[in-house]
């Protein structure tokens, strides 16, 4: 009890436009097959290009397909993704940044020139030439954006990690004997993976972004799960004569990514040690645009 | 100074081999055997002796450090190797599009300027809450839009609605202008806040109320005190957003079928051409590269602190 207390107690100190979009959408995500009103797959070309009606409350695509339940299944499908991709690129990045800085010396050397290579690189173009080599493909697309997406989570645990190391408490484990395994997995580890997460949801609209991204290039989501970017892909060429079709499921997305920033922009500025928070805010700042992190 | 500099371009030139190593283990280390492929495609029934000698041909039996030093030397020398999908030489394929993807980004960084300094001004000039809000909203607005969202809404918009434009074809310079803006006007929105922001923090500062006291008034202090000062670090912001919008690229051309170097290399992506794939990834590292290096010494010549740090290195 305590502890949810103290969770809601964090999260009102949020902004509120972050949280409900963000809670929205993680709703439906996770809610999307018990609430969407039709089987987001079923045609019914009668009503194909519909408007609002009381049966497609939000009209029906080229297909008749209902656009308010692909819209809210398509928050699990990207709901999922993200996810999955945050995930593998956490363990990657906080396994690496954390030998780094447990490490130091020419080990951490080493990982970090790796991790500013991978930084230097915008993730989208590395997300596509992996893709282009290995095929297009659900798993593919989300192996190749956490490939893209690495390196930043493990730049942050590095500086996380190096802080732990430095606090008198690890000195004193040391003094008393603690074994390198027990330092590593009992104090730096827990420490570092909690600090990263906070970064991560920051992270998580660029991710989200990516994933509409490569799926409206038809290298992502492949038909017919329903995706956002696919959608709107879709009703492109009935842009003329049904442009609700296109701007929806625009709309859903930007809706979610601006939560998505807003709670990253309150993290940088807030919930996170100052120097650190200075940089990422600065970063963040600079290369707030589509991709995350371009260039520096 | 000049050290400064010459430190940089080493960096350059290392990451430059980096970029071409990443290039070259991508394709190396691709699932599938390239001479196979590569037999397919000159005769669709090719014998093992066929397929011997296109491994030959091509030095596939080499150790791989000779491999990737001769496709090093014929990279520099322009020669990228064949398309698997249609057998020309990617080279020329290349430098015939390049132009296009130029004009797209050169056009959009234009456009992000002007705008960026517009908006940013026009906060900077009258402070106050609502602008304040304004500007806020513009950038989040910016960081958080997909780019395709912007290219259909501006089609919608302009060319469906007010029938003002082409939406795709060759019509001259009326047809660029909603590339331009769809690759502009996200960073442009971002660049703004970097413009609005700084001139705020300038504006704070003793060399601002000196300038008033001698009886500048606040559009003259901004043009001539303040300007200057934001100089480096809107430099930065633009290196970082010129990088996305070589990435916007790739949403923008197949939005309105413009055949640049993007769309070569999503069309290379779709069909696993691994060839065209990595000569477009060495064309697209190299320009990041190169825009970091110009980033880094446009930094050098506005920020007097990074100056005198130069002259004493």
């Amino acid at each position: 009890m305590r502890a949810l207390q103290d969770f809601i107690g964090r999260v009102r100190e949020l902004p509120r436009a972050s949280i409900v979009a963000i809670g929205l959408f993680v709703v439906l995500g996770v809610l999307a097959p018990y609430i969407a009103p039709h089987d987001p797959n079923a045609q019914d070309l009668l009503s194909a290009h519909t408007g609002m009606s009381w049966e497609h409350w939000l009209g029906a695509d080229h297909l008749g397909r209902d656009t308010l339940s692909r819209l809210i299944v398509s928050a699990r499908t990207s709901l999922v993704g993200m996810c999955l991709v945050l995930m593998i690129a956490l363990s990657v990045g906080v396994t690496i940044g954390t030998i780094a800085g447990y490490k130091r010396g020419w080990v951490e050397e080493v990982l970090m020139r790796l991790v500013d290579v991978g930084l230097s690189m915008p993730s989208l173009i590395v997300a596509l030439a992996v893709i282009g080599i290995f095929g297009t493909g659900y798993w593919n697309m989300i192996l190749a954006l956490a490939l893209a997406w690495w390196p930043g989570s493990a730049r942050i645990s590095r500086a996380v990690a190096v802080g732990i190391m430095n606090r008198p408490h690890v000195e004193a484990l040391r003094v008393l004997g603690a074994s390198p395994s027990r330092i590593y997995f009992r104090h730096l580890l827990p420490g570092t993976i909690g600090a990263v997460l906070v970064y991560a949801t920051a992270d998580a609209g660029a991710v989200a972004l990516s994933i509409a991204t490569l799926s409206f290039l038809g290298l992502g989501i492949q038909p017919p799960t329903p995706e956002w970017g696919q959608m709107l892909v879709d009703a492109l060429p009935y842009l003329e004569s049904v442009p609700m079709q296109v701007i929806l499921p625009g709309l859903v997305l930007t809706g979610v990514v601006i939560g998505f920033n807003l709670l990253g922009e309150s993290i940088a500025l807030n919930r996170v040690p100052a120097p650190l928070a200075r940089r990422v805010l600065k970063a963040r700042r600079l290369a707030a645009a589509g991709w995350g992190k371009v260039g520096r | 100074m000049k050290t400064m500099i010459l430190i940089r371009l080493r960096n350059t030139v290392v990451l430059l081999l980096l970029a071409t190593l990443l290039c070259f283990t991508l394709v190396v280390s691709a699932p599938g055997n390239v001479a196979v492929l590569i037999a397919e495609l000159r005769s669709p029934k090719s014998t093992f002796e066929q397929i011997r000698a296109v491994e030959e041909e091509l030095g596939l039996n080499d150790p791989i450090i000779v491999r990737y030093g001769n496709w090093l030397t014929g990279a520099m020398r322009g020669d990228l190797g064949i398309s698997y999908k249609t057998g020309e030489s990617i080279g020329p394929a290349l430098a015939s599009r390049l132009h296009v993807t130029a004009i797209l980004v050169a056009g959009g960084a234009c456009i992000a300027m002007l705008l960026s300094f517009a908006l940013g001004f026009v906060g900077a000039l009258w402070p106050g809450r609502a602008s304040d809000v304004a500007t806020r909203v513009i950038a989040l607005l910016g960081a958080s839009m997909p780019s395709f969202f912007v290219g259909a809404l501006l089609i919608y918009g302009l060319a469906v609605e007010l029938r003002l434009l082409p939406t795709f074809g060759d019509a001259g310079l009326t047809s660029w202008v909603m590339p331009w803006m769809t690759i502009g006007l996200l960073p442009a929105a971002v660049l703004s806040r970097v413009v609005r922001v700084g001139l705020e923090e300038a504006m704070a500062r003793p060399f601002a109320l000196t300038a008033s006291a001698k009886g500048l008034s606040r559009a003259q202090t901004l043009f001539k005190h303040a300007l200057p000062n934001i100089a480096p670090s809107y430099i930065n912001a633009l290196g970082a957003q010129g990088g996305a919008m070589v990435v916007g690229a790739v949403v923008v051309e197949p939005l309105f079928a413009l055949k640049g170097v993007a769309d070569l290399f999503l069309q290379g992506v779709l069909f696993r051409d691994f060839m065209v794939v990595q000569a477009c990834l060495l064309i697209f590292l190299t320009s990041f590269i190169v825009l970091n290096l110009l980033v880094d010494i446009g930094m050098m010549f506005t920020d007097p602190k990074l100056r005198r740090q130069g002259a004493n290195a």
